[in-house]
């Protein structure tokens, strides 16, 4: 906010919904918050971004209650408090919406919404459901939520879920809504919905802080952006004269590419080749159903969906990680249908998991023991038999410095490290080792900007290098920008195989929603044979 | 109020973060400071103690306080030259040493593959009584000489091993195929392995000349020869320990099957993405760990007991807490087992020769056990809930 604007309304005496006046937060050798300042008016929709480990979440964590501030006051409509776990955030009407919701499958919609703070009846012995089914449909009236009280957290959709967990904060008395990483898991479409009820709560008089990494997101939806970088606000600026650029480069520190600057693909030899792929899940459903693609030399092939429409179990299918009901897989021309992981990682193939603190990282190893993960069996870094440290340490200095990893020390464990952190060090770990396929499952996910459009630029070298690679995001201009090929799946189809350059976000996102926009062509057997 | 409620929690976890992160000769000088700390408040205790204890020659006299019969000084002393003051005491705790080494690096070799193996004790028994069985049998085919001597110790060492490793192999199917968790696993199969251990030696194997339950003497041929006399500690099976020690500690520091083992245990899902058989490798560090177990058994009966039986000492159990005592370090393991070995000599040199009660120096020894292993205790706590090394994410990225 301008100076003037600050004296103003200090004249008129108006305290900000949320003050955070000076915030520090130190945990033993790191500085999280420096010094923060952010006001919040009521009324308003305000975005905090930043870089992974810039302090948005531990600053969100002072407000909720969850840590205590260093030094610095926490002020709600002007009165300084002191919060000692999230409970005395509740109290005055802090409420959070954390990005992973934390919802009971097996109950309905209105009883998670009243979950701690049922209405009884008969003297307080008998949760009385109609009345919570009552009073959950009442307030998603008041504010546009449209949910089924009655209905099971199971057999909705996510982004319904979303709405539960908001409905479950206003019903204990939020007025201040922390939204963190919102749209992570949502549709385009459901994207918009989100927004239409962020507005709707504003105009109802509720105060937003929602915490992004999508500049996007925070141009089209807040009122005032606030910046942070390395744990210091940068700046705060009006969303209506912001622009993605300035956004960045005060994200970053220095001017950032949006747009990835792809040469055109020199296309050769197929080297993945899936066909008929059938894969069930865990509980032995069907998740890809007769799947075929194909990769080629020198392409980035992208997936594109909503989370679990079977691109999981594909890729592990492929990777090596999950027997497959029916179909082949060849690499390279080999038939590798029944080969084990091991040896397909030895044929030259680079996985980057989705999951990476399951699959891509031991969390309890140092990152020079993680180093070896999926290589330990060859050489360099070993001989089959005895582990050659002096080799593995140097391949994990080069990748930590290659990719920016933090901390730069290679005997710090991998829990210790921020999200983003991790994934470069897992990107690098994989890109590094001279593939000739590279399987990339949301390989940005969590990460910054700066570090997005190192690795973007990391995947279109190797394309230019001549591998294949195979990207499957959630992110949709992630996989239109780096495709030569887009894949959507849907429901365990791969119902579309498009081209990214004429594709519009709509199309895909009805795609991605299971529906066939009528003009749009849809040669699904272009994914796979020879060249066009 | 507020202010100080936080800032002990910030200190406790600060304090966390430093033990979590402490360099080898810090957490050595913790254990010494450790050490200082529990014989100082024992002694208060023996100290005290003595007032309320009836004795014959009392030490001390306070007006008002009347007679106190336990010197602490005297009862450390008894302590400590009960455990090194002669050569046959000397081997009597190096015997418990090497014993308390083999369960120690049983549960240690699990738990470095993160998994927890409270059968140490189920595994020896059965070990044991399978190595009785069989170097009775054996003795017989044999020459009594160096060479018979070499046949049947190895012999049985390799029966106790496939005995044990059979037992802890159970636990670890159960583990990797149907998910059943190891500590419930192995605990029940102690009594198993108890059980069934006592009726074979009862109705089918034993000695029935007796009514102890207990088979019939090992011949000499079938006995570690003894290095040190009055003792029959032999230097043989000790330096068989610290070598197995020695070579866990390479196998998970600088092999490829180490660090697949340990993969395997930590992170299931992880080891399966760089390619190891994280199930089989499970059941492998079971195994192994029951082969250690084994090992002690068959050690126990040809080096201390000469025949199986019932009721075994709790090696297997005191082996948890060695390995816990050197955080689960194969090599850390060696100065434990020592402890516990001469604690447990010691102890028996007080029993005996000053009248102080078994059960008083048993909370002597416990108490060194307890500050000892406390901080470690508290370390690996610490680094189960991500304390250390900077641990701080203030990442504002997806949590995964």
């Amino acid at each position: 906010m301008s100076p003037d604007e600050r004296d103003r309304r200090a004249a008129t005496g108006t305290p900000s919904s949320v003050h955070l006046d000076g915030i520090t937060k130190r945990f033993p050798g790191v500085i999280a918050n420096d010094d923060v300042d952010l006001e919040v008016e009521r009324g308003t929709i305000h975005a905090l971004i930043g870089e992974n480990g810039a302090g948005k979440t531990t600053l969100m964590n002072v407000l909720y209650g969850l840590y205590e501030p260093t030094a610095g006051t926490v002020r709600i409509d002007g009165e300084p408090q002191t919060f000692e776990d999230p409970g005395d955030a509740m109290d005055v009407g802090i409420g959070m919406i954390h990005q992973h919701f934390m919802l009971v499958d097996t109950m309905t919609v209105a009883e998670n919404v009243v979950l701690g703070n049922e209405p009884t009846k008969w003297g307080g012995i008998v949760t009385d459901r109609a009345r919570a089914n009552r009073e959950t449909q009442a307030l998603a009236d008041r504010y546009g939520l449209e949910v089924e009280p009655t209905e099971l957290i199971e057999e909705i959709s996510v982004g319904e879920q979303q709405r539960v967990e908001i409905l479950k904060t206003l019903y204990r008395g939020a007025d201040i809504l922390i939204l963190d990483e919102p749209t992570a898991v949502l549709t385009p479409q459901e994207v918009e919905s989100l927004f239409d009820i962020l507005r709707e709560l504003i105009a109802e008089g509720k105060t937003i802080i929602f915490i992004t990494h999508k500049l996007g997101e925070a141009l089209e939806v807040a009122d005032e952006i606030s910046v942070l970088r390395t744990g210091e606000l940068v700046g705060t600026v009006d969303a209506e004269t912001a622009t993605r650029e300035e956004l960045a480069r005060m994200m970053v520190g220095r001017d950032v590419l949006l747009e990835v600057d792809k040469p055109a693909a020199s296309r050769g030899d197929l080297v993945l080749d899936v066909e008929d792929a059938t894969v069930e899940d865990d509980r032995g459903v069907v998740a890809a159903d007769s799947v075929s693609l194909g990769v080629h030399e020198g392409e980035v092939v992208g997936i594109a969906g909503v989370d679990g429409n079977g691109q999981s179990e594909l890729i592990e299918a492929i990777t090596g990680l999950r027997k497959l009901t029916s179909g082949t897989i060849t690499f390279d021309g080999r038939d590798i249908t029944t080969d084990s992981r091991r040896s397909r990682v030895s044929a030259g193939m680079a996985y980057v998991a989705e999951d990476r603190q399951k699959r891509s990282l031991v969390m309890e190893y140092e990152l020079r023991r993680n180093g070896l993960l999926g290589r330990q069996h060859l050489r360099p870094f070993s001989d089959g038999r005895l582990i050659d440290w002096g080799a593995t340490a140097d391949y994990v200095d080069d990748v930590i410095e290659a990719y920016d990893v933090r901390p730069t020390d290679p005997s710090a464990k991998a829990h210790s490290l921020s999200g983003g952190n991790q994934q470069k060090f897992i990107v690098g770990r994989e890109f590094e080792r001279d593939p000739s396929l590279v399987i990339a499952s949301q390989p940005t996910r969590g990460v910054d900007i700066g570090s997005i459009e190192f690795i973007h630029n990391r995947l279109l070298e190797l394309r230019a290098d001549g591998k294949a690679v195979l990207v499957v995001s959630s992110k949709l201009d992630e996989v239109t920008q780096l495709s030569d090929r887009l894949a959507v799946m849907y429901d365990g189809d791969l119902i579309a195989v498009v081209d990214p350059e004429t594709v519009t976000e709509n199309e895909l996102g009805l795609l991605m929603a299971g529906e066939r926009p009528e003009d749009l062509d849809l040669d699904g057997a272009r994914i796979r044979g020879t060249p066009a | 109020m507020t202010d100080d409620s936080g800032s002990i929690r910030e200190r406790g976890s600060a304090a966390l973060d430093r033990l979590v992160d402490a360099t080898a000769a810090e957490r050595i000088t913790i254990s010494l400071a450790s050490l200082v700390f529990a014989i100082i408040v024992g002694a208060v205790l023996v100290f005290v103690s003595g007032f309320v204890a009836d004795c014959a020659d009392p030490f001390i006299y306070l007006p008002g306080l009347g007679y106190g019969c336990y010197n602490p000084l005297e009862v450390y002393w008894t302590m400590l030259t009960g455990s090194f003051g002669s050569m046959t005491v000397i081997g009597q705790t190096l015997l418990q040493t090497t014993l308390l080494l083999f369960t120690g690096l049983s549960v240690a070799v699990a738990f470095r593959a993160g998994l927890f193996n409270i059968g140490t004790q189920g595994q020896m028994v059965l070990g044991a009584l399978a190595t009785a069985l069989v170097v009775l049998e054996l003795a017989a085919y044999v020459p009594d000489n160096a060479i018979g001597m070499v046949i049947v110790l190895s012999t049985g060492v390799i029966v106790g091993a496939i005995v044990g490793g059979f037992w802890g192999m159970i636990p670890g199917l159960m583990k990797a195929y149907a998910n059943a968790h190891e500590v419930i696993t192995t605990i029940m199969l102690n009594f198993v392995a108890i059980g069934i251990a006592f009726w074979l030696v009862q109705v089918h194997v034993g000695d029935l000349t007796t009514d102890s339950v207990q088979t019939e003497t090992v011949p000499a041929v079938a006995r570690f020869p003894a290095t040190i006399s009055g003792s029959r500690f032999s230097v043989i099976a000790l330096i068989g320990a610290l070598l197995v020690a020695a070579g866990i500690y390479l196998l998970y520091t600088r092999t490829v099957i180490g660090y697949d083992l340990r993969t395997s245990g930590i992170q299931e899902t992880a080891a399966e993405y760089g390619g190891v058989n994280a199930k089989r490798n499970i059941v492998t560090s079971m195994t192994l760990s029951g082969v250690l177990g084994g090992i002690a058994g068959a050690i126990y009966v040809m080096m201390v007991q000469y025949r199986w039986q019932a009721g075994i000492p709790p090696l297997g159990f005191d082996g948890i807490a060695v390995s816990i005592l050197a955080g689960n370090n194969p090599v850390g393991v060696i100065p434990a087992a020592l402890l516990f070995g001469s604690l447990k000599t010691g102890s028996v040199a007080v029993d005996l020769s000053l009248g102080v009660p078994g059960e008083l120096v048993e909370v002597l020894r416990g108490l060194i056990i307890l500050f000892i292993a406390m901080p470690e205790f508290f370390r690996m706590i610490g680094k189960r809930f991500g304390y250390g090394n900077g641990s701080v994410a203030t990442d504002g990225g997806e949590a995964q």
